[in-house]
């Protein structure tokens, strides 16, 4: 997480959760503060690839609130 | 197997690199690779994974090679190996003279659904569960040749069951024509320096 540039604070308890051959799992990022006013496009713009990896946060639209 | 690619927990790779915006093929025949794989494993003429073919990959091959070459390199071992073809006439790209084609070819229409075309993962089988959620089991320090889901890292640590997953065909015997060997598949927790989640078949 810490190489993708991802600093996590000291409290936070990081579960890993391996897929198999047969068994995947959907990464559902965490959605930002700041965003409630969003519809489902200018939400889903905010999502990058490493977020659905979830190794990134997904971080707001720079300057607050659009 | 014990083989360089069950390298959980090994150090020395060096950091990720992190590529921007990385395609999802780096070249064209990466993907190809894909659909060849697809539409020979649909006619289940070879096995319907890779995996353990790619795990056999020699050591110092295997780090060499990117990860679709190892895709196509296990392809090729399997497809010389079901006799469908000979080495020679891979390496040729033509087939023998007078070799019988022994399937229809693939129509495009049907290259659609052939991500599909694998079998359950879920079975249909009654099996008592061996454990249940919240129980301590201990992982079986093993080293079978062949395939296995219980990796290194894993093994003979203490963990705890997660979830069960119900009644799936075993990796360890299914993957090599051994048998589906039913059995109850479990999220196992582990904790060390890192929190794992695995799925693991060699539980005790």
């Amino acid at each position: 997480v810490h190489e993708f540039g991802t600093e996590l604070a000291g409290d936070v308890e990081v579960h890993v959760w391996d897929s198999t051959a047969e068994e995947r799992y959907m990464v559902l990022p965490e959605r930002p503060t700041g965003t409630e006013k969003l519809n489902e496009e200018d939400l889903a713009a905010l999502v990058s690839r490493d977020a659905m990896l979830g190794m990134v946060k997904v971080t707001p639209p720079k300057g607050g609130r659009p | 197997v014990n083989s360089v690619h069950d390298m959980g927990g090994m150090d020395g790779m060096g950091p990720i690199q992190v590529e921007k915006n990385e395609p999802v093929f780096h070249a064209r025949w990466e993907g190809r690779v894909i659909a060849m794989r697809r539409a020979m494993a649909a006619t289940r003429e070879i096995p319907v994974t890779s995996r353990p073919a790619i795990e056999s990959i020699p050591a110092a091959d295997y780090l060499c090679m990117t990860y679709y070459e190892r895709w196509f390199t296990a392809l090729v071992e399997q497809l010389v190996e079901s006799g469908l073809v000979t080495r020679a006439e891979i390496e040729s790209g033509k087939s023998a003279s007078g070799s019988a084609k022994a399937i229809p070819g693939l129509k495009a229409s049907e290259a659609a659904t052939l991500s599909f075309r694998v079998p359950p993962v879920m079975l249909s089988v009654a099996v008592n569960p061996r454990f249940q959620a919240g129980q301590r089991v201990r992982a079986r320090n093993m080293h079978p040749v062949s395939h296995t889901r219980l990796p290194r890292y894993a093994r003979g640590r203490t963990g705890v069951i997660e979830r069960d997953r119900g009644v799936q065909a075993f990796p360890d015997t299914n993957l090599l024509s051994r048998g589906e060997n039913p059995q109850h598949v479990y999220s196992v927790r582990f904790a060390a320096r890192c929190r794992l989640h695995r799925h693991v078949g060699g539980l005790s």
